[in-house]
């Protein structure tokens, strides 16, 4: 995979930015992707140590929490983690790991949600990147997010999630957990070949091991993502602790983009509508009005007063 | 392993059995991950508890732990019952159609015939061949005594003059995992390995004045196999008691999960079509029984039968528990073997030329077929090592110093050092790479044992349960002061600090470099052995002392005396002519004096070449150190990549290739050519390096398995190459919750060692113990280390105990509780992993829970010093019974109780 | 001055005494004691901070001008529910103070429906029911507490997201904007009435009072109440008063026409 530029990332999105994305359409760009073969993931947690490495994250302490999993979910310090799922239906039991961390939305709900401007970035490649020179930790986005991935970090106020390692790919390299990854069921590249690459392996499952369901998982209720898997049985991406049909809270969506200047828009109008109010009507003045007083005009009753001596 | 690992992505079909390779080689995984998505390939996997490679298995049965050859056995049965066997395969490369002596007898009691029960061994003459010709349809019969005979000594003599160019020769595999337990010994390989009459130290007999039986130079066979005493026969006999209800009473697997395993396994021989390929990979979940070496045995029965060994995809697969463990087994890290498992001298082989008598094989075949017998090359290889160890004091004269090395009389395995050390006899030991304690099994009596030895030296990185076994549970201040054993504590490099070359499983020795210094004082093994050793050299040169001359004129020819290097010590170990060496099957080239040889056939037993290892040899040549190629060019697309690395032997990547063509010399699959026969040249060509004898025409009939006396792979193990058995018989683990169905009178292995001292004690069912219990790393982990390291006890913070989810309904137990295993020797606390990944089993009618202990943690590491556990090693719970062949412990599958802590 | 005003303003002297001083001058009637202006204003520097801050970070078009006010995005996020918070606590006070003047009755409802008779001024005065506050104010009054309850509810949720569900979250998020509209838009009218559309309004949260003619005219019953007069009857004779008093200007501007023109 190429980059024609590889320091920096065409924006395509800023967060709760007004106006247009400055340079956007100038360029053709690559939607890189990252496509994850569930079916052959082995938990060995190489992805997770990996992104602890990468990303120079401290280690902090865990707990036995009678699971393989090394922690519950996700944290602003641990952007990977695979999921642990014993699944046992009709005596069939399955051990399903799943490495979770952030989808790339196409449509992110972080980007939607985040009323920051420039602190949720996606480039035009796909990648979601938070900065958080720009994130004032609302945690909108946390609530924005279908897939639960940015964290909190009470300490520093920030919030955290995997960045697709935009810092490896702009140098042409692959993200560390790809790097990592033993045995090649994490692979990375172009949308449009991921996509085909986790199409023919659904393929093959179905036809060759036994899987009648399986598919790949790139919901379109959020516009596709750029982080693909590839299930077992696709109509059941829950038994995976996915959303089946992600969506991005409609308060962000619509009421973001719509009622909040909606409503903007109509305060604007009622300081107007008051002003004309003002102008057209005119006040309530005390009864009986008082003639206004001149300042140039000295009172005439008192003018006559002091002319009486 | 027989092929490598790249090589299992050419597979067709994977039995992994006995291994967690997702968890334990994540790395190595990727490749039979590869055949699933490259070929469709189907992976069995069949374990104790449904691991993380279960996760990603087509087909996935749990088996009661240390049952193993029952299930294997099956397999056997029914791919005869089926017919879906390799019949030219068989014939031609096994030893299938060979007949064996009248008066062998099948364990139908659980003995084979010449049961000793005194000595608890057996007398093995009726475990041999029987002599004569074809006693087959074809010649009536009756011609057993009528073959060719005479013809034998002249192969053995000329075979080595005409062998071509390369260095085409091999080498049977003789390699084991040990897994994770380093110093356990290696198991015998699969295909024999024991030469004729080699009983090892302690094995039979101990070489008395009446010579041991020897195997018949000229063979009775029969090539329809049906000679009820024809090794087939045999086999088919022996095994079709391993029927599939059999086999549910015995594993708990039931009778329609096994037949659907059996089926798909064998189906890769549907109608007799052999271009399909399965692979067999196993680990230390079958090394370590007390039937270990027998479970691998069975495998190697399975694959001959359906014609898989020295086939692209196929073989037999033993993965290697840590990155050197192969080396260590490869350079004699076991009590029995010199480097390049040549055998250690025994007290009755009195010089040099009754010990090379004693463990050279001479050929044993049909008198028409054709055995290169590499074996016979044993003498080359002892004098050159001879040579290689002492230098210009090894003379001809002189025995090249025969006299110098140890003669053994008795077994000094891990288990039995430990033993000896515990009734006093072993009053000291070095500890390098490796924490005894804990990787023990019986830990507790390896702490006692400690505590009467007088000193202990222990090289490590962190502070270890062995060096601080003084301080381990149960030991209170006053119990300490009573303890003498004096305790030296060395600086250790780790691996990253260090130089040097990795053996993988695939036998490749690849170099390393040194990505930090050590700090502080610590230094390089190497150098702290270099310093312990003149030291004791100067202090024989001082003081003299009982026998200082094998110390005095070991060689020590390094630049730098103190500290060695190691690319000397890889370049010592490849091998240097001493004088210029001609071979008249190669006019015009001269290995000047001094040179590096460029392979092990230019080895000579007159003293003119020295060579540290002969399987390493043509590792570092006067072309430079080929261990550390790095080239990446793979033109055949099998993954064989010839310049990466070097492959022992010979830079050989799949052993035994020649029966990957059928006898014709055509590859059974054209697509997956490795090498084949050439008729322009004249000679075996190919992908690989040949594995045989380059200009062996197919119609001399050479068996494929060369380092066999037989030339064929061996079905049926005569005389001493095994200890329990020609044949693999299913025997119960020392500690078992039945008895053995087959035979409930003989339900253990009869020559399994047992230890008799007051810690050595086994439970059974009746005491209370009626838990199956097995031990295993997890892939967070890496043995006893990663508990010092940060990010892994992150990953995984504290110890646990896998329990099924319905004994902990029963019990009460919820995940995360506190519970206490206890065994006869030990107890064990760590919280509960409730998990539906174990299932309960029914053992021959009987209910039946398994459980399994990760065996990572002890008393000190990150969590242990925060005091989060319980302090507490694995291994206190495991049995110190060892296989009879390798001497591994019994790690898996032993009995224990389960409580609430 | 009848008794009754000086009665009412020596009351009001006591209780304003409690917590400041508010002169009340000849005419006047006092509206609010101090304790009720520094209340008003002290709820209303903290809405009115929240009011910034929240809508800062409200809208991208608002964040870029309304941020640096309060010293960045994040100072602004971090000062947000603390502005909240304290007008929260202050409104708190300014509802027990004003409860009972603001319960709901019946003239109320009756303000209401002639709302539109009001927003044109349609009577000069207001209907002699009209109290201390009218309906209008009264609704004002009761949204406040409306949608501070609501602010306070999901401020919660919202300021601590990570315990709570994420559809209450987002829920939340869209109920806070709802709240902040409300109040936005009777803010917007608040001051309006407050200060241009009934001038002498806006004295009586400076001051404290409201001129006699204020309060017959804007909260007749309230006049009625504290004063002891017919507001009606005031009224009328101030008119007269004033019409007398124009009369005589009249007159004298009669009077120095002629001179000058003679």
């Amino acid at each position: 995979m190429k980059m024609s530029n590889p320091q920096v990332f065409q924006i395509q999105e800023i967060s709760a930015h007004p106006g247009p994305v400055p340079g956007l359409g100038t360029q053709r760009a690559v939607q890189v992707c990252k496509y994850i073969d569930v079916t052959t993931c082995i938990g060995c947690k190489a992805c997770e140590v990996a992104c602890v490495e990468w990303n120079d994250h401290p280690f902090r302490e865990t707990t036995f929490d009678d699971t393989y999993q090394t922690m519950p979910s996700t944290d602003w310090n641990y952007w990977n983690l695979i999921k642990f799922a014993e699944d046992e239906r009709d005596g069939n039991l399955m051990w399903l790991m799943r490495k979770d961390q952030c989808m790339h939305c196409e449509d992110p709900g972080c980007l939607r949600a985040c009323p920051a401007d420039g602190a949720i970035i996606k480039y035009e490649n796909g990648i979601v990147d938070f900065n958080q020179n720009n994130c004032i930790g609302c945690g909108y986005c946390i609530s924005g997010c279908p897939f639960d991935i940015p964290k909190f970090n009470q300490k520093t106020k920030k919030v955290y999630k995997c960045t697709l390692c935009s810092d490896r790919v702009g140098q042409g390299l692959e993200p560390a957990c790809i790097k990592a990854c033993p045995t090649g069921c994490l692979h990375f590249g172009t949308k449009h070949d991921m996509v085909q690459i986790a199409g023919l392996r659904a393929k093959q499952l179905q036809e060759h091991s036994g899987f009648a369901n399986a598919g790949v998982y790139d919901p379109q209720t959020i516009g596709g993502t750029h982080v693909i898997y590839v299930l077992h049985d696709i109509n059941n991406p829950e038994r995976y602790g996915l959303p089946k049909d992600p969506v991005i809270p409609p308060s962000y969506t619509y009421w973001k983009w719509l009622a909040k200047p909606a409503g903007l828009l109509m305060a604007g109008l009622g300081v107007l509508a008051v002003f004309f109010h003002r102008v057209a009507v005119g006040p309530r003045l005390p009864q009986p009005e008082q003639p206004a007083p001149v300042e140039s005009q000295p009172d005439p009753i008192e003018a006559k007063r002091k002319e009486q001596p | 392993m027989t092929n490598g690992w790249i090589d299992i992505k050419n597979t067709d079909m994977m039995l992994i059995m006995g291994g967690n390779p997702a968890e334990n080689h994540p790395c190595g995984f990727k490749w039979p991950v590869e055949a699933k998505k490259t070929r469709n390939a189907k992976m069995i996997v069949v374990d104790p508890r449904f691991t993380r490679t279960a996760a990603v298995a087509d087909l996935f049965l749990q088996i009661r732990a240390g049952t193993d050859i029952a299930f294997l056995g099956g397999f056997v049965n029914y791919a005869i019952q089926n017919d879906r066997i390799a019949k030219d395969y068989l014939v031609n490369y096994t030893n299938a159609a060979f007949i064996v002596k009248d008066g062998f007898k099948l364990p139908d009691d659980g003995l084979f015939s010449g049961f000793d029960a005194g000595g608890m061994t057996y007398e093995k003459s009726t475990w041999n061949y029987e002599e004569g010709g074809n006693v087959g349809p074809s010649s009536g019969g009756q011609s057993a005594t009528a073959g060719a005979s005479g013809s034998v000594s002249s192969e053995t003599t000329g075979q080595q003059k005409k062998s071509g160019d390369e260095p085409a020769r091999s080498f049977e595999q003789r390699s084991q995992p040990v897994g994770s337990q380093p110093s356990t010994p290696p198991g015998s390989s699969a295909q024999g390995g024991g030469h004729q009459a080699a009983g090892g130290p302690g094995a039979s007999g101990q070489g008395g004045p009446e010579p041991p039986p020897i195997l018949p130079p000229n063979v009775a066979y029969d090539l329809s196999l049906q000679h009820p005493r024809s090794v087939f026969q045999l086999l088919k006999q022996q095994y079709s008691r391993y029927t599939p209800e059999m086999v549910e009473r015995i594993t708990g697997i039931p009778k329609d999960q096994f037949l659907k395993a059996a089926d798909l396994f064998t189906s890769i021989r549907k109608n007799g079509d052999m271009k399909k390929a399965a692979t067999i990979i196993y680990a230390v979940g079958w090394t370590q029984h007390t039937s270990g070496t027998q479970i691998i045995r069975t495998a190697a029965i399975l694959q001959l039968l359906l014609g898989n060994v020295g086939r692209s995809g196929g073989g037999v697969n033993a993965l290697r528990g840590h990155s050197n463990i192969q080396g260590a087994t490869d350079m004699g890290g076991v009590f029995d073997i010199f480097p390049g498992y040549l055998k250690i001298p025994q007290p009755s082989d009195t010089d040099l030329a009754t010990f090379i008598k004693r463990t050279t094989p001479t050929p044993s075949k049909p008198a028409e077929w054709d055995s290169y017998n590499y074996w016979s090359n044993t003498p080359k290889f002892m004098v050159s090592f001879l040579k290689a160890l002492y230098g210009d004091s090894a003379k001809k004269e002189n025995d090249y110093n025969y006299h110098y090395l140890p003669k053994i009389d008795r077994k000094f395995s891990w288990t039995e050092m430990w033993d000896e050390m515990y009734a006093g006899k072993v009053k000291g030991l070095f500890a390098f790479g490796m924490n005894g304690v804990a990787i023990g099994p019986n830990s507790h009596k390896n702490i006692e044992a400690l505590k009467k030895a007088d000193f202990l030296v222990v090289c490590d990185i962190y502070p270890e349960e062995t060096a601080e076994f003084w301080n381990s549970p149960g030991i209170s201040k006053d119990d300490m002061k009573k303890i003498n054993t004096t305790v030296y504590r060395l600086p250790g490099a780790g691996f990253a600090e260090k130089d040097g070359t990795f053996v993988n499983s695939a036998r490749w020795l690849q170099w390393k470099y040194v990505a930090v210094p050590p700090p502080g004082n610590a230094k390089v093994d190497q150098e702290i052995l270099a310093r312990i050793f003149l030291k004791v050299r100067e202090l024989y040169q001082k003081e003299g002392g009982k026998f200082p001359d094998p110390i005095l004129n070991l060689t020590w020819p390094y630049t730098t005396p103190l500290n060695p290097s190691l690319a000397e010590i890889a370049k010592e170990i490849n091998g240097k002519a001493l004088a210029d060496l001609t071979d008249p099957a190669q006019p015009g080239i001269t290995i000047k004096a001094g040179q590096q040889v460029p392979g092990f056939a230019w080895l000579r037993d007159d003293g003119t070449t020295a060579c540290g290892n002969w399987l390493y040899s043509g590792s570092w040549t006067e072309a430079g150190p080929l261990m550390q190629r790095r080239g990446t060019d793979d033109p055949s697309g099998l993954g064989i990549y010839q310049n990466w690395a070097w492959s022992w032997p010979a830079n050989r990547r799949v052993m035994y290739n020649r029966a990957s063509c059928d006898p014709s010399g055509k590859p059974w699959d054209m697509e997956r050519r490795q090498v084949w026969w050439s008729e322009a040249q004249q000679r075996w060509v190919g992908n690989d390096v040949p594995d045989f004898k380059v200009d062996s025409k197919p119609d001399d009939h050479m068996g494929p398995f060369i380092m066999n006396p037989e030339g064929v792979g061996r079905i049926f193990a005569p005389l001493a190459a095994f200890a329990d058995g020609p044949f693999p018989e299913h025997y119960e683990p020392f500690e078992s919750p039945i008895a053995n169905p087959l035979h409930p009178e003989q339900s253990i292995n009869p020559v399994a060692t047992k230890f008799k001292s007051d810690l050595d004690k086994l439970g059974t069912p009746d005491q209370g113990f009626n838990v199956v219990c097995t031990t295993y790393r997890l892939t967070e982990h890496y043995h006893y280390w990663t508990k010092n390291n940060p990010m892994n006890v992150q990953l995984v913070p504290e110890p646990f105990i896998e329990i099924p989810a319905q004994l902990a309904d029963e019990m009460g137990i919820t995940g995360g509780e506190k519970i206490k295993v206890s065994s006869a020797r030990g107890i064990y606390v760590a919280k509960a992993m409730v998990t539906r990944r174990i299932k309960p089993m029914i053992i021959d009618g009987k209910k039946t829970y398994q459980i399994g202990i990760p065996i990572h943690w002890g008393y000190r590491g990150i969590a242990e010093d925060e005091g989060k556990t319980s302090l507490m090693t694995a291994n206190q719970l495991s049995p110190a019974a060892i296989d009879p062949n390798a001497y591994t412990p019994e790690f898996k599958g032993f009995l224990v109780k389960i409580e609430k802590a | 001055m009848s008794s009754s005003v000086e009665r009412f303003d020596e009351r009001a002297r006591r209780e304003a005494d409690r917590v400041g001083t508010t002169v009340v001058r000849r005419g006047e009637l006092l509206r609010h004691p101090v304790y009720t202006r520094v209340l008003h204003w002290l709820v209303a520097i903290t809405f009115v901070l929240s009011l910034l801050s929240g809508f800062a970070i409200y809208s991208p078009w608002l964040f870029k001008f309304l941020t640096p006010i309060f010293g960045g995005g994040a100072m602004t996020r971090f000062l947000h529910p603390w502005f909240g918070l304290a007008f929260e606590v202050f409104f708190l006070f300014q509802f027990l103070n004003w409860l009972t003047p603001m319960m709901w009755r019946e003239s109320d409802r009756r303000w209401l429906k002639r709302i539109k008779a009001y927003t044109t001024n349609e009577d000069k005065l207001e209907p002699a029911d009209v109290g201390f506050f009218n309906g209008g104010q009264k609704v004002y009054f009761w949204a406040i507490v409306l949608s501070g309850v609501l602010f306070l509810i999901t401020g919660i949720l919202l300021w601590f997201d990570d315990i709570f569900p994420r559809w209450l979250v987002a829920v939340s998020y869209v109920i806070h904007d709802l709240a902040a509209l409300l109040m936005l838009a009777g803010f917007i009218i608040h001051i309006y009435e407050g200060t241009a559309a009934a001038p002498g309004t806006f004295r009586s949260m400076i001051n404290g009072t409201v001129s006699e003619r204020w309060a017959w005219t804007h909260h007749p019953a309230w006049y009625k109440a504290v004063t002891g007069r017919d507001p009606r009857e005031s009224y009328e004779r101030e008119r007269r008063r004033q019409s007398d008093r124009e009369r005589a200007i009249q007159e004298w501007e009669r009077e120095q026409d002629g001179r000058d023109v003679p």
